[in-house]
């Protein structure tokens, strides 16, 4: 229904868009991203920011990795976040191996802040005896815990076996904590119904960069490949010097993705 | 303000089915210890003074509130008030054994002789041993006592009935040996009935958490250790039982141990309850005892007049405690840097010890900062526990796949110091298709196969 004031706003302004924007400030459009005030932490990548909703990792809220099973490439993709977001403990639950902290140090990572719950997949030390790997459960209650942890800036968990009710619960306790909450899945968890807020699927090109698809986000359908050098700029440099092929263009459409587009 | 003094006696027949502290007027005296300092045992009575507490605690019915003395059932206790302890003490004697009503407080336009002056006199302890005599005299109610001649009186009956009366008028002061809290906390409960299963014990614990909060109360502490004992039943106690909290004798025992002083007795409890959920008794338990290893003094906080944005949740030191003791210590880790040159000697995961993490200790801070800068970017951000052995042909090293070397060889010559330790590596970054970069070595010396291939360990990933 259009008032007489609105076909006023139409004929003063060029666009109408501009106009019907005014108009129906409660009305969300499909193409448009969600309005909910979102706080957010940079990734450091800015075509990455780009495809997220409010501009980088969602806070209070659960963000899903889903990459291939027995492949860990999601340093290179948190890192910035995790440097920058707070400065409490970053605690990690069930790492597959052990962090090798000189290296999260030298990007940015104080060591201090690094807390490791559950790694049941590395043994302690190698003089003392290994620890066998704990049930899923205790990962998950540890997860919850950490969550409720005031001092807690940022938890990254991976979980292998998780039901989607049980990471209905972290995603409720991240929001009512305001946490950073990344849980690290295998990619079979691609197809089942999910509670996270964003989903991000990592895979590797040929040339060994890394690939962020967006599975699930608030907004449209993401339609573009984010391509990601997955090693630091001092790696870059070395690998350069050492004749290996430079970064490919980051951003590009691939042909599977234009078919999905087509009408 | 004129003094209120309190006088109270538990209940003849305790509830018998909850467990009992051996003795629970001494816990119900550290309760009130924190709402006054004049605390006295009176033979079976507790009497304590709190007019200079009311304001306070909000008047004097939140204060009873907080004692748990308010409303008609105050559980297992009864009491009784008056202006002085005597006279307080007199209106308990006046109350029938078995019944828990309080004895009526006088409105407050009875001024206070004229309310003791009805009273009966065996409630006047002092008074008791001439009771006979004081019948016959036709003497029966402190008025009548007190309207006798004072001298005459101490004649008769000694000068003690004349000071004790004097003392319930208000005319002498109230000065009692005042009950102190002891220096360290020791409570031993006995148990309603036999406890076959560690995690019950719990239930009796519990108590004596209750009690060890109003003696940390009243000494203004924080608790850092703890210890539970537990005596087996002698009968089927099985002296050969060993484990973690059995040493072969007819008690167990439980540590608990916080990093941080604390009176917060729910976190205690959580603990307390994961730890016990791990033991199993060998025989029935019937005592419990709860002791304080270690306390420090727990400073008060100020409060901030402006509300402030307190972020909700617990704090770091009890979540990563409450962790640690379900899943064990070896679950909670945290990351030391030293400075060495072998990868896996640059760094070690341990156990979290509650204490904050000690300085570098071979490294200064500022260099690990410049060091890292130089060449902590060219190390994986995954470092494997133990290097993996690759497959290798002739073509070079396998994984997943044939892989590409990128970059290398970094010569690591490092340890020979040490002995066994000593390694003699060439380090390279390789590209595997499927896995991304990798970070693999070549063993040195002696490893020249005769065939040609070599030995190739996979040792991180950059991920």
């Amino acid at each position: 229904m259009i008032t007489a004031q609105a076909q006023q706003a139409f004929v003063s302004h060029p666009s109408a868009e501009e106009a019907l924007q005014g108009l129906h400030a409660q009305v969300w459009r499909a193409h448009a991203w969600a309005r909910a005030p979102l706080h957010t932490v940079a990734t450091g990548e800015a075509l990455l920011d780009a495809q997220l909703p409010g501009g980088g990792w969602p806070v209070g809220a659960l963000t899903e990795l889903l990459q291939e099973a027995g492949v860990h490439n999601e340093w290179r993709l948190l890192l910035p976040a995790l440097a920058q977001h707070g400065s409490g403990p970053v605690v990690l639950v069930g790492p597959p191996h052990p962090p090798f902290a000189p290296a999260l140090l030298a990007q940015g990572l104080q060591t201090q802040r690094l807390l490791c719950l559950c790694p049941g997949a590395f043994a302690l030390d190698t003089a003392q005896k290994a620890t066998p790997p704990l049930a899923p459960a205790s990962c998950l209650w540890a997860t919850e815990q950490a969550l409720r942890c005031a001092a807690v800036d940022t938890v990254v968990a991976w979980l292998a076996q998780v039901r989607p009710h049980q990471l209905r619960r972290l995603q409720l306790a991240a929001a009512e904590h305001h946490k950073l909450l990344f849980v690290v899945r295998s990619l079979q968890a691609q197809h089942e119904a999910s509670p996270a807020v964003l989903r991000l699927k990592l895979s590797l090109n040929d040339q060994s960069h890394v690939c962020v698809e967006v599975l699930k986000r608030r907004g449209p359908p993401a339609a573009d490949l984010v391509q990601w050098a997955a090693r630091s700029a001092a790696l870059q440099q070395v690998l350069a010097a050492h004749g290996a092929p430079d970064r490919p263009p980051r951003a590009q459409m691939p042909p599977a993705r234009q078919m999905r587009q087509r009408p | 303000m004129s003094a209120h003094w309190i006088a109270l006696r538990l209940k003849d027949a305790a509830s018998a089915t909850a467990p009992a502290p051996s003795d629970p007027l001494a816990a119900f005296a550290w309760q009130v210890l924190q709402v006054t300092p004049w605390v006295a045992q009176v033979d079976d009575a507790l009497v304590f003074e709190i007019s200079a507490s009311e304001r306070l605690f909000g008047g004097r019915a939140a204060l009873l509130d907080c004692l748990g003395l308010s409303g008609p059932h105050t559980g297992t206790v009864c009491y009784a008030q008056g202006a002085t302890s005597l006279l307080a003490l007199g209106r308990l004697a006046c109350v029938p054994p078995g019944t828990c009503t309080p004895f009526p407080p006088p409105g407050p336009h009875v001024a206070p002789e004229i309310a003791a002056n009805a009273l009966p006199l065996h409630a006047l302890a002092r008074a008791r041993p001439h009771l006979p005599t004081l019948a016959r005299l036709g003497c029966h109610t402190w008025g009548q006592l007190r309207a006798l001649p004072r001298g005459g009186l101490a004649r008769r009956f000694g000068a003690d009935v004349l000071a004790a009366l004097d003392q319930a008028y208000g005319l002498r002061p109230d000065i009692y040996p005042w009950i102190r809290v002891p220096e360290l906390f020791d409570a031993p409960l006995e148990l309603a009935a036999q406890v076959e299963s560690a995690p019950a014990l719990l239930f009796g614990a519990r108590r004596l958490l209750a009690q060890l909060l109003a003696w940390l109360r009243a000494r203004q502490l924080g608790v850092q250790r703890l210890e539970l004992r537990w005596e087996l039943d002698a009968r089927r106690s099985n002296a050969q039982h060993l484990d973690a909290h059995h040493q072969g004798s007819d008690h167990g025992r439980l540590e608990l141990h916080t990093a941080q002083a604390t009176q917060d007795m729910r976190h205690l409890e959580r603990l307390l309850g994961e730890q016990l959920a791990r033991v199993r008794l060998p025989a029935p338990v019937l005592y419990l005892r709860l002791r304080s290893l270690a306390t420090q003094a727990l400073p008060t906080e100020s409060q901030s007049l402006l509300p402030d944005s307190v972020r909700s949740g617990d704090s770091l030191h009890q979540m990563l405690e409450r962790v640690s003791a379900r899943c064990g210590a070896a679950q909670v880790l945290c990351a030391q840097v030293y400075a060495d040159h072998r990868p896996e000697r640059m760094q070690q995961w341990q156990a979290w010890s509650g204490a904050p993490a000690p300085v570098q200790p071979l490294r200064k801070p500022a260099a690990v900062d410049r060091d890292a800068d130089a060449s902590g970017a060219l190390y994986p951000t995954w470092l494997l526990a133990t290097p993996q052995r690759l497959l290798s042909q002739r073509s070079g090293p396998q994984f997943h796949g044939p892989l590409t070397l990128l970059a290398g060889p970094q010569r690591l010559e490092a340890g020979w110091l040490a002995g066994e330790s000593s390694i003699l590596r060439d380090y390279f970054v390789a590209r595997s298709a499927h896995h991304g970069l990798l970070w693999i070595y070549r063993q040195r010396l002696g490893s020249d196969t005769p065939d040609g291939t070599q030995d190739w360990f996979l040792h991180g990933y950059f991920a």
